[in-house]
């Protein structure tokens, strides 16, 4: 699904050149769950903006389902996301002007679906994540964690390839923290969706299948959980 | 182009109060510009529609000094001459000095036939017709009181043929006291932008022999002569050769188009018009910098929010346009209902503005321009945030502070 190649990555910061990811290779296949670690810093986020099409690289390649998007021009980066991916960012991230249900159906406009076939899989998608009752309500009428979850329905409504989430329990308490972790995983258990999110929530990295830990722009490390969210209750309830 | 435009009427609505403003500022800027450049094209149509075959006579002194009545048939002698009017400012109130318009006493004989351009007499049916003009005609020739009004006044005041109409002069004030009464006999509707609705004509030879009686205070006199040149008839020739006969008294006259005549009325003002020009533009040159400077903030603010459209798929050129569009919703609606409302207002300013500006009007020209400036407006002030959305990087937008 991800093919990263030799990728860097610089920003400039006070007249100095940081490389932020330094020929980094990683590989995602189809329907696996990915989490990113590793200190402030390290490249996390950039790797999903990158994947995203949110950024480019500054040198490598990066396919991801079968496209190569470091050839695309920054037009027709947008299309290709609208129809790829899903992002959930941690701070929620919802327009606050908007209800659930319009939230969850911005992307779908984007989909050439009729008005009410948009609305059914708005309304599904907010079915999965256990918010149709909420989908009237505002975002500041929700929970932070009910919040979260809408823009993971957000994510999933365009029945994306990959979902990607960038800390998407940083803001949440540990309880809400669980059930959105417990979420994604279940949407890459019984959706078969792919999905690489960034965290420095270790209890939160063990519903992943596989953990990669990221050091100044390099992989580091990486760590396979065999029983991915199983050891998650017991270290929500010791955090608490 | 797929964007979420549903987020347009969102943002103005849940900013309420920033939108009131900047709304109320678009619509009392352009409506003030509508009134203020009204103002200055309802003068200029006062001279630009004034009659080219009429000229008027007055004293070289003032327009304040009466010429003698003796004056009219030596006038009415000079070659190219078709009628001559005489036209006596009346200068009388009804019920309180607020109520004030224009009275004058003509020679009712030919006012009608002299202004047939400029004034429809209405029928009873309330139309313009020539039944209409032979009926008020009839009835100035049989009444020495009868006087036609504007159906301006007519609508103010309810006043119809047959009513009488009570008026206090300050220049020919009845020595008892009493009111001057006079019956209306005919109703005039202008057929023309610089002929008022709110006008009164009476017959001078009431005023005169009224005057007389010793029934009145006022000398006599006129103080103008209109006069209608003949077909063909060149009107310098003629002014030429009415100032000629009285080059030597006793009373230097000063003869000019009708157009002209207008001309010193506005004089008078100096450069009012000018400058109410000028503070028209500078009003709305003013609230562009208040609607740039409001969606700037807006833009500002939704940066946050534009990231996510971008992120979600939404393309640099729509996100951009949705800037624009609500910039350009609110000029429009806030601009296009200022001018509106000068538009429906005209009635009300003209009553309002008494006999100062009985012929105001606003031009469906100048309410056109309204409305392109309000467009202009909302693409100047939806410019920039537009850009700047479009150009806007979702990683950077993201990072903002929503």
């Amino acid at each position: 699904m991800i093919r990263m190649r030799t990728v860097t990555k610089r920003y400039q910061r006070g007249g100095q050149v940081l490389t932020v990811l330094d020929q980094l290779d990683l590989d995602v296949p189809q329907g696996d769950f990915v989490a990113l670690m590793g200190p402030s810093g390290s490249g996390k986020s950039t790797i999903l903006n990158l994947v995203g099409g949110l950024d480019l690289p500054d040198a490598g390649r990066i396919d991801v389902a079968g496209a190569d998007i470091t050839a695309m021009s920054e037009a027709q980066l947008p299309a290709w996301r609208a129809r790829h991916v899903g992002f959930v960012f941690q701070a929620f991230n919802l327009v606050p002007v908007l209800t659930a249900l319009e939230n969850v159906l911005l992307p779908l406009q984007l989909q050439p679906l009729s008005r009410a076939q948009r609305r059914q899989q708005a309304e599904f998608a907010l079915e999965i994540v256990g918010l149709k009752d909420r989908m009237d309500h505002r975002p500041k009428q929700l929970s932070g964690g009910q919040e979260q979850r809408v823009a993971i329905a957000r994510a999933i409504a365009t029945d994306p390839d990959l979902v990607l989430a960038d800390e998407p329990t940083g803001d949440l308490d540990r309880e809400s923290a669980n059930a959105v972790m417990g979420l994604l995983r279940r949407l890459n258990a019984e959706l078969k969706k792919t999905l690489v999110v960034v965290t420095h929530d270790a209890v939160a990295a063990e519903h992943a299948r596989r953990v990669l830990h990221l050091d100044k722009g390099v992989l580091a490390r990486e760590e396979l959980n065999p029983s991915p969210g199983q050891a998650a209750p017991a270290a929500g309830r010791a955090a608490r | 182009m797929k964007a979420p435009w549903l987020l347009v009427g969102r943002h103005l609505r849940a900013h309420w109060l920033r939108t009131g403003l900047t709304f109320g500022s678009l619509f009392f800027a352009l409506f003030l510009f509508c009134l203020l450049v009204s103002l200055v094209t309802t003068l200029d149509d006062a001279i630009r529609q004034s009659a080219d075959d009429r000229v008027i006579v007055q004293s070289a002194v003032s327009l304040f000094v009466d010429l003698p009545l003796d004056y009219q048939p030596k006038i009415e002698a000079v070659p190219g001459i078709e009628r001559v009017s005489k036209f006596q400012w009346f200068g009388g109130f009804y019920q309180s000095r607020e109520d004030f318009f224009a009275q004058f006493g003509v020679d009712h004989d030919r006012l009608l036939e002299m202004y047939g351009a400029e004034m429809g007499l209405l029928d009873p049916e309330g139309t313009v017709s020539e039944a209409g003009r032979e009926l008020a005609q009839a009835g100035l020739d049989a009444d020495r009181r009868a006087c036609i009004i504007g159906e301006g006044l007519a609508r103010q005041y309810g006043w119809k043929v047959g009513s009488t109409v009570p008026l206090q002069s300050g220049i020919f004030p009845m020595r008892d006291g009493s009111a001057w009464e006079f019956n209306v006999v005919g109703v005039y509707r202008p057929l023309k932008r610089n002929f008022d609705d709110r006008t009164i004509f009476f017959r001078y030879d009431f005023l005169d022999e009224t005057r007389e009686a010793g029934l009145c205070d006022g000398g006599p006199g006129v103080g103008v002569y209109s006069v209608n040149l003949a077909e063909g008839a060149d009107a310098g020739q003629v002014i030429a050769g009415i100032d000629r006969i009285f080059e030597n008294g006793p009373q230097k006259t000063f003869t000019v188009t009708e157009a002209a005549f207008q001309q010193t009325f506005i004089s008078m003002m100096g450069n009012v018009p000018f400058f109410v020009g000028t503070i028209g533009g500078a009003v709305v040159f003013a609230v562009v910098f208040s609607v740039v400077n409001t969606m700037l903030m807006s833009s500002r603010q939704r940066a946050h929010e534009l990231g996510i459209l971008k992120a979600l798929g939404f393309s640099d050129g729509a996100v951009g346009t949705l800037l624009m569009v609500e910039s350009l919703l609110l000029s429009l609606l806030g601009g296009g209902l200022g001018v509106g409302f000068a538009w429906v207002s005209q009635e009300g300013i003209r009553v309002a503005s008494g006999a100062y500006l009985p012929t105001y009007a606003v031009n469906p020209s100048t309410a056109g321009w309204g409305l392109l400036i309000a467009l202009g407006i909302g693409l100047v002030a939806g410019l920039g945030p537009s850009v700047a959305a479009a150009r806007l990087r979702p990683v950077q937008a993201l990072r903002s502070e929503g």
